[in-house]
């Protein structure tokens, strides 16, 4: 909560406004006569003064008292620019600073028309040449690129292949053996006994032979 | 348009740059010189106040050191020669003898518009003033500076400027009462 005078000191500070200000402290007769008391004067404050204000000779008393400083202003940043825009210049214009037989001269570069016109294929004759230099390196360059990749292509080809057949050989082993292990399943399962009892039958035609197939001494 | 800062003027007229003690002079002297007319109440007095505190400004400008602002700074200036020339005035000169302010035949039509009847009054009243109230309410409505800064321009507390403050509101706020009372028993 604030008190009558932060509220008046609010006014003064513009964080409230007139209307606010007047409305709280209404009530309070004292500070009522202080917020119009103030409120005049403030109004007088704002209203422009149109009072002729007289000339004083101020020159007189700067020159008097720091006159003597203008003297004293360096010459030598003056002269240091002066001379690093003369030669700004120079450069850009066709201005040439020439030293010839221990005479330095400055004279003014004119171009003839075949002579910018001879610079000018020359320039663009250097140009051509060097931009062909670059697209013959630039060729060669993708040339080797190329056959780098070709060998690398065939080598991962050939690679890929050994690879397949390497497998393609294994399978086919496999194949084989297990065509075997068939095979010789079979033989001991149908043609084992067969042989057998062939060889059962056959062994009563001999004399030396017993029943069980052994021969006899 | 580019406006250079106080600061850099004053550093150009310490270097011996007449322009630019000129375009300061120049940015206050209006300024200064309706400070003087309020506090001092005529037009010659406050020109002799607006030279001596440019005198003044222009020799110890190079004392201006920037830790407050420096229209802070010459007003500390400003006020210590008002006061000085206040002081000095003959004590016996009656409020009677001070010439008006405003005189109405001088007046423009401006002046008219902005109700200077009402200005009137109101410097009349704050002529009334002691000149120490005086100072503070010149420089807290018509200079609008802070009551800290005014402390500090003064010299004093922030406490001792607002009792100055407050005692002028008060003798004010009597007189227009009492003109109030007057103005009405006229109807």
């Amino acid at each position: 909560m604030l008190d009558n005078q932060q509220i008046f000191e609010a006014w003064l500070a513009g964080k409230i406004t007139a209307a606010e200000c007047e409305q709280q402290l209404r009530s309070d007769s004292q500070w009522y006569g202080r917020f119009l008391a103030a409120s005049s004067i403030q109004q007088d404050a704002r209203a422009p003064m149109f009072d002729a204000v007289p000339q004083i000779d101020t020159s007189q008393m700067f020159r008097q008292q720091w006159g003597h400083k203008t003297t004293k202003t360096a010459w030598w940043p003056r002269l240091s620019v002066g001379m690093s825009a003369m030669a700004l210049i120079i450069s850009i214009s066709p201005l040439q600073l020439q030293l010839q037989d221990g005479a330095l001269a400055l004279s003014w570069k004119q171009y003839d028309s075949a002579q910018q016109q001879q610079q000018l294929q020359t320039m663009l004759a250097s140009f051509q040449q060097e931009q062909q230099q670059y697209l013959q390196q630039q060729l060669q360059n993708q040339q080797q690129q190329q056959a780098t990749q070709l060998v690398m292509l065939k080598d991962y080809l050939s690679e890929n292949e050994q690879k397949a057949r390497r497998g393609d050989m294994l399978e086919l082993v496999e194949y084989l053996n297990q065509q075997r292990q068939a095979d010789w399943q079979y033989w001991q399962d149908n043609a084992q006994p067969s042989q057998a009892r062939l060889d059962y039958s056959s062994s009563s035609y001999l004399p030396n032979r017993t029943i069980n197939g052994v021969n006899k001494p | 348009m580019f406006k250079r800062s106080d600061e850099s003027l004053i550093n150009k007229a310490l270097n011996g740059d007449e322009r630019a003690w000129q375009q300061l002079i120049s940015r206050y002297q209006s300024v200064l010189y309706y400070y003087g007319l309020r506090l001092m109440g005529n037009p010659d007095d406050a020109r002799d106040l607006l030279q001596d505190v440019c005198m003044v400004l222009c020799r110890n400008l190079a004392q201006f050191r920037g830790d407050s602002s420096f229209k802070t700074w010459l007003f500390g200036i400003a006020n210590y020669r008002a006061m000085d020339m206040l002081r000095k005035r003959k004590p016996s000169q009656d409020l009677d003898d001070i010439p008006e302010l405003y005189n109405e035949d001088e007046q423009s039509h401006e002046q008219q518009l902005y109700g200077s009847q009402t200005q009137k009054l109101v410097q009349q009243q704050l002529r009334t003033l002691a000149p120490e109230q005086r100072l503070v309410v010149e420089l807290r409505f018509y200079q609008q500076f802070t009551f800290d800064e005014i402390a500090e321009q003064l010299a004093l507390s922030s406490n001792t400027v607002k009792s100055r403050f407050y005692a002028a509101l008060d003798k004010l706020r009597v007189q227009l009462e009492v003109t109030d009372v007057g103005q009405s028993a006229n109807f």
